[in-house]
């Protein structure tokens, strides 16, 4: 009975697990099932959330321009039915009216404020009349409030989780602490319900008058499970048995953070950082419904309710009347002879579906851009270089958009690829300092195969472990009370030291700091993957990407990751494809796969070509190349300067990077970007390391060389794919699996954070407070905060995912009809899905339901000759350009797009 | 002699005002002149400390008058071993947090406030310090105290800060008995013990000591840089410096010192999130300060004080930082981090542990014996008096219209 319940509850929880392998997923995950607009207003009454921006900030894109005219009459278009009659006789038809509706932002009046102005504003006269005469009436309805503690607090005016929250955020924060508190949570291995009884069953509990008699029940109760005491407290709070459903999933977002927690430490306590305790989500609604209970008798008590007013009589609802008769005012119309016409359509056009509206119409304005920028350049653009000295693979993240283009730009005969940053190696891989296996892959696979580093002389080391439980016995021993005297008599002038660095030199300080780690060891890569399992993912990788047709001399395999400090959101920055990790280990893997000889030989690999893996940090920009000392010597001067290359794109990339920092100045010399990068990367006092995933918005999956030059803004996921060499769609199936998904939660988890930092994301990181070595609190005893935190997402623009393909719109519907996860992302708007013929410069919009052409609107395309001409001297979002750089343009062509421009 | 110690308490008030009458005319810096002004001046006033030393050890300690604000209230400054180090600090640490405050608080709506703050701490606390009489140091506590207080509620549009700004308020206004009678004490001549232990009262809030701490985890809640300088560092610091400034020792204040470094080691080593945690650290190393204080050791306690206070700023600065060092940790170590706390599981019965656990994990229920049985009988009284008042009033007003007609 209470089981179902609960596991219906859970889905509704924040599915984020401990902070150290964040994953992003769609925050409304749970809602998928429905259309976006339902999905977004029905979450955000059921969490209290935003579901679009605020109607100001919309706004203020139309008044910047950023959303013109033509997006509010196509969006009215498409979106509001008209039968091209005026709704009152001389007023506007439904559709001017609500274009004209969405140009003017009103601040009307709401309660005593509008009282007060109808007092100040005497007789208005008969529109006035007629508007409040045909108002609907309306009765003042209480919100339904399926959990007691939320009656108790409309009766009472206090509220018992002011009680309750403190208790349980101690408890269930000590039974999944990973390691910071000294003591650990005694009986914690028995479960938090018999840790909770263990403590709290004992006699001389807390004083607390709400806990008086706490003590006996759970005596009472010892051998009760968890079900039967949440039965028995539901009961004792007189909630009936038809709403205990409401009841648990109210009581459980009450404090949401943590009931995720637990649920996420009981559904994959793999994920643990350190240890599992044995979690469930039953056992922690058991505590906090028996808690509830003792707050709710207490509250009753202490304050004996008067019970809720309740307002029976109908009012005439004069604040939609004020609002009819303001517009009527601005719009020059008179109500007088359909008044309730007036006022339905002015209800019709509530704050609600202006924002919806609006930010379709914000969300159109970027789509034109992206989609006339493709096909512009698209026109332009010729095919591949015709000699290409070497071959790089980076994941498909939209932050290697910038690299990637630098390097071409900069090296004609370099050529990219993008594929998912864990090269199709999914993996249980332990570094050689590592403690324990973590799994390198995406989440939804489980790696069945062990990747171990090891070292090639045996490591000494010793250095390094002294210095780790040195610092350790500090950390430790100062916040205990004689060693902390001791150590902070002793230590004093060192750390001083630390401070001043920390403080006022950073790079120099963690430069410092970092020499003492002495340099890596050598080590080789123990793969435990037979011969046919390597061919296999090697031969995917390369059919997909297309190199196995033609590989060049040197291929790289680049994986990314990002360090920083002051950062408890580190991990959000690594590669979604390793499921949070740091992809470096597997490029290098798989690099260690297609140089074996037995593979080669497998795949038809010619022998004058050579796969070096590496690491991309792009927190810092900087390149780490693996096993070198394996390549053979004739490789040796191609390697050289294809990393030579890669250096110069790096820093060019970070120079186009710390444009975005506010903090960089605008005209930033290209020998400081990396300085710059690396500062913003080591900082104790920067919560900006890096801005991540922030202004992700399309994602195109096709050739690269229909976006090879064209300038992105680090905006879109790039993810090579031939259609040429996928003759039977199963390679651009597995492709929209893979990456619709990963890109749409990386997506709709900025969108969601973004539109509601308070509820969806966690806010400021400035109060933030690591707790438990899992998440983060505000201050000291708050829900654990879920989501994004604002100073990530601050530049974000909130528009979902624009996945181009380049297929045509049967191929791409026989694959949706085929894969019902996908068409549920799809159909129900989650993102928006174009199919790109290129060939025959035509793309498709999938809209209700269908493919529908798109007629290209933008005339003007910038054509430059390096990208840095895009990005000198802006911070804000830029637009799609044509890059000459490196690709040989037939002169007729340029002129005409400088003619256009 | 005298402009350096003037310049020492004059440079960050006077940037405090200029801000103050900046900001109150609208005037809108830029983040780099409002932060370079603060920075700017605490560097000055660290320096101007390190000139004051000098001339310390040259010319021996020495005293400011700057004449009478009014009568009885003369306005002495005074420099010496105890002021011209803690001088120093408060300079040097006003300007590392607020050189480090420009990238952590770059982008936040209050980054004015904060600096705005952020100066007035400084300034209040290089009066408390350089404070030739009680009645000036007065005015510097309170002045440190509010704006502490306002730190604490930096983040106001969330009802957390703002509660634990209130609670601090609350907290030093309850302390403020104490230093207020003290110093109307020390006015009418009474012993040096009664001004002694109400000085004592006076730090039991300020330092955040057994049982008036209440405050000090809950203080966490506003930004990580004002933490680090204010309840790491210097305003914890502040009560054992008004003991060793007024000469106050004895057993009275090694008994709180010993009852808070019991009570405050026990609890910190429950606490499971890292800011409460240091919180906890620091108020058991502020007590055995006191204890040093309360033995007479004032060397070794002026110096426990300042090196623990740059221990710890470094600490909570640090502390956003905590997985990522741990990852670290792990590594250096190629193991996992040890465990802890295992002596406590050998030595302690299984019951007494379970009991003590239960009293670290709540605080040692101070929070429920202050609020349950003091606070809230107290507002009930409260309220029952304004509530009679009320009637009374509404009693006499209708017998008055009944006479008037």
């Amino acid at each position: 009975m209470i089981g179902p319940l609960v596991e219906r509850a859970a889905e509704l929880l924040p599915q984020q697990g401990p902070l150290q392998t964040f994953v992003h997923h769609n925050t409304l995950h749970a809602f998928e099932d429905l259309p976006f607009h339902d999905a977004v207003v029905r979450a955000g009454v059921l969490l209290g959330a935003e579901p679009f921006p605020s109607e100001q900030e919309l706004h203020g894109y139309v008044e910047q321009g950023r959303i013109t005219d033509a997006d509010l009459v196509a969006v009215v278009v498409a979106e509001v039915a008209d039968d091209g009659v005026p709704v009152v006789p001389g007023g506007p038809t439904r559709r001017e009216f609500h274009t004209s509706r969405l140009r003017h932002l009103l601040d009307v009046p709401r309660g005593p404020a509008l009282r007060w102005v109808l007092a100040e504003a005497g007789d208005l006269g008969p529109a006035w009349s007629a508007l409040v005469a045909a108002a609907p009436r309306v009765v003042p309805t209480a919100e339904p409030t399926p959990r007691p503690a939320d009656r108790v607090r409309a009766e009472t005016g206090v509220d018992p989780d002011a009680l309750v929250h403190p208790v349980l955020i101690r408890l269930t924060a000590a039974f999944l602490d990973q390691g910071v508190a000294y003591w650990p949570m005694p009986d914690r291995d028995r479960g938090l319900l018999a840790a909770f009884r263990a403590l709290y069953g004992r006699a001389g509990g807390p004083p607390d008058r709400f806990l008086r008699g706490l003590g006996a029940t759970l005596r009472g109760q010892e051998r009760w499970d968890a079900e039967r005491t949440v039965a028995w407290a539901l009961t004792e709070l007189e909630v009936p048995e038809t709403e205990w459903g409401e009841a648990i999933l109210a009581t459980l977002l009450s404090l949401r953070g943590w009931a995720g927690m637990v649920r996420q430490f009981e559904v994959r306590p793999d994920r643990a950082p350190v240890a599992a305790p044995p979690a469930r989500l039953v056992d922690f609604l058991a505590v906090q419904l028996t808690l509830d209970v003792f707050a709710l008798r207490h509250v009753l008590a202490e304050h004996p309710g008067h019970g809720p007013v309740v307002e029976v009589t109908a009012r005439p609802d004069v604040e939609l009347a004020y609002e009819a008769f303001v517009l009527a005012e601005l719009m020059a119309v008179d109500p007088t002879p359909d008044a309730a016409a007036w006022l339905a359509l002015v209800a019709d056009c509530d704050g609600l579906e202006r924002r919806r509206l609006l930010h379709a119409a914000y969300e159109r304005r970027h789509r034109v851009g992206v989609l006339d920028g493709l096909a512009a350049h698209q026109r332009m653009s010729t095919s591949d270089p015709s000699s290409v000295e070497f071959q790089a693979v980076f994941c498909i993240d939209e932050r290697e958009e910038s690299l990637r283009r630098h390097l071409e730009e900069n090296t004609p005969v370099a050529q990219t690829f993008g594929f998912a940053g864990f090269f199709g190696v999914a993996m249980n891989y332990q570094g050689v300092h590592d403690v324990r296996p973590r799994p390198l892959c995406p989440v939804v696979v489980t790696p069945t195969h062990d990747v171990v580093e090891r070292p090639v002389a045996p490591a000494r080391g010793v250095l390094r472990r002294v210095r780790g439980g040195w610092s350790h016995h500090v950390g430790v021993g100062s916040r205990t009370l004689a060693r902390g005297g001791l150590f902070s008599l002793a230590l004093g002038a060192v750390s001083l030291t630390s401070l001043v660095g920390r403080c006022l030199f950073p790079r120099q300080a963690q430069r410092w700091s970092h020499q003492l780690d002495g340099p890596h060891p050598v080590t080789r890569l123990d793969i435990g993957y037979t011969v046919a399992e390597m061919a296999g993912i090697v031969g995917t990788v390369l059919r997909t990407t297309g190199i196995l047709a033609a590989p060049a001399p040197i291929v790289l395999l680049v994986g990314h990751g990002s360090s920083s400090m002051n950062n408890p959101h580190e991990s959000a920055h690594d590669c979604g494809a390793t499921g949070g990790g740091r992809g470096g280990p597997n490029a290098r893997a798989f690099a260690a796969m297609a140089n074996h000889p037995e593979v080669r030989a497998a795949l038809g690999l010619p022998d004058d070509t050579w796969f070096v893996g590496s690491y991309h940090n792009t927190c810092d920009d900087s390149m780490t190349y693996f096993d070198e000392d394996l390549v053979p010597s004739r490789f040796q001067a191609d390697l050289a300067r294809a990393k030579n290359s890669v250096a110069r794109a790096c820093v060019l990339a970070a120079h186009e990077r710390c444009r975005r920092f506010e903090t960089a100045p605008p005209d930033l010399a290209l020998d400081d970007a990396l300085a710059e990068a690396e500062t913003h990367a080591v900082d104790l006092g920067q919560p900006r390391p890096e801005y991540g995933h922030a202004t992700n918005a399309v994602c195109v999956v096709g050739r690269r060389s229909l976006t090879r030059g064209l300038y992105l803004d680090r905006r879109a996921f790039l993810v090579s794919y031939d259609p040429a060499a996928d003759t039977d769609d199963a390679l651009l199936t597995s492709l929209l699996q893979a990456v619709g998904p990963v890109c749409a939660g990386i997506n709709l988890e900025y969108y969601f954070s973004y539109v509601d930092p308070a509820r969806y994301g966690c806010g400021t990181k400035l109060p933030h407070n690591i707790t438990g070595l899992l998440g983060v609190m505000d201050g000291h005893a708050s829900d654990l905060r879920t989501g994004l935190p604002w100073q990530m997402v601050e530049i974000h623009e909130p528009v979902r995912l624009l996945l181009v393909v380049e297929a045509t719109p049967a191929r791409l519907a026989a694959i949706l009809s085929a894969n019902p996860g996908l068409a549920r992302l799809v159909g129900n708007g989650w993102i928006q899905l174009v199919a790109w013929v290129p060939d025959d410069d035509a793309m498709f919009l999938f809209q209700d339901g269908t493919f529908q052409p798109y007629v290209p609107e933008v005339a003007e395309f910038p054509v430059v000759s390096r990208s840095v001409e895009v990005y000198a001297g802006e911070r804000g979002h830029l637009g799609c350009a044509h890059v000459l750089a490196g690709v040989d343009l037939p002169v007729p062509v340029l002129a005409a797009a400088q003619d256009a421009r | 002699m005298n402009a350096l110690v003037i310049a020492g308490v004059g440079v960050p008030l006077v940037t405090f005002l200029v801000l103050a009458v900046a900001l109150w005319f609208g005037l809108v810096w830029t983040e780099r002149v409002v932060s370079g002004l603060v920075v700017g001046a605490a560097a000055l006033s660290a320096l101007v400390g390190l000139a004051l030393a000098v001339v310390c050890i040259v010319e021996g300690p020495s005293a400011v008058s700057l004449g009478t604000w009014f009568a009885g209230f003369p306005l002495r400054l005074r420099a010496d071993w105890l002021s011209v180090p803690m001088v120093v600090l408060c300079g040097l640490l006003g300007c590392l947090i607020g050189a480090f405050s420009q990238r952590y608080l770059h982008r936040d709506p209050g980054y004015r406030r904060f600096y705005l703050l952020l100066a007035l701490f400084v300034a209040a606390v290089q009066v408390v310090v350089l404070a030739g009489t009680l009645d000036l140091l007065v005015v510097g506590w309170e002045l440190a105290g509010l704006a502490s207080a306002l730190l604490i509620a930096f983040f106001h549009h969330r009802p957390g800060p703002v509660a634990g700004g209130l609670r601090a308020f609350i907290t030093y206004r309850i302390s403020d008995i104490g230093l207020i009678g003290a110093v109307i004490a020390e006015h009418h001549r009474a012993g040096h013990g009664v001004v002694g232990l109400l000085l004592l009262w006076a730090v039991l809030g300020k330092s955040a000591q057994f049982p008036l701490g209440g405050w000090l985890p809950r203080a966490m809640e506003g930004p990580t840089p004002s933490s680090a300088i204010c309840y790491g560092a210097i305003s914890v610091s502040l009560g054992p410096y008004l003991l060793l400034r007024n000469g106050v020792d004895g057993p009275a204040v090694v008994a709180v010192g010993v009852v808070t470094a019991l009570y405050a080691t026990l609890v910190g080593r429950a606490q499971t999130d890292i800011k409460s945690s240091l919180a906890f650290a620091s108020m058991t190393q502020i007590a055995l300060v006191l204890i040093e204080v309360g033995l007479g050791w004032n060397v070794l306690a002026l110096v426990h004080l300042i090196t623990h206070a740059v221990l710890r700023s470094g600490q909570i600065l640090r502390s956003p930082s905590l997985l990522h060092d741990h990852h670290h940790l792990e590594q250096s170590l190629g193991a996992p981090v040890p465990t802890t706390g295992r002596h406590f599981e050998r030595l302690v019965p299984a019951r007494l542990r379970t009991w003590l656990y239960r009293f670290a994990l709540e605080r040692g229920y101070v929070d429920a014996f202050l609020v349950d049985r003091l606070v809230n009988p107290l507002v009930r009284t409260v309220n029952r008096a304004a509530a009679a008042e009320d009637r009374w009033t509404t009693t006499v007003a209708a017998n008055r219209q009944a006479v008037s007609r």
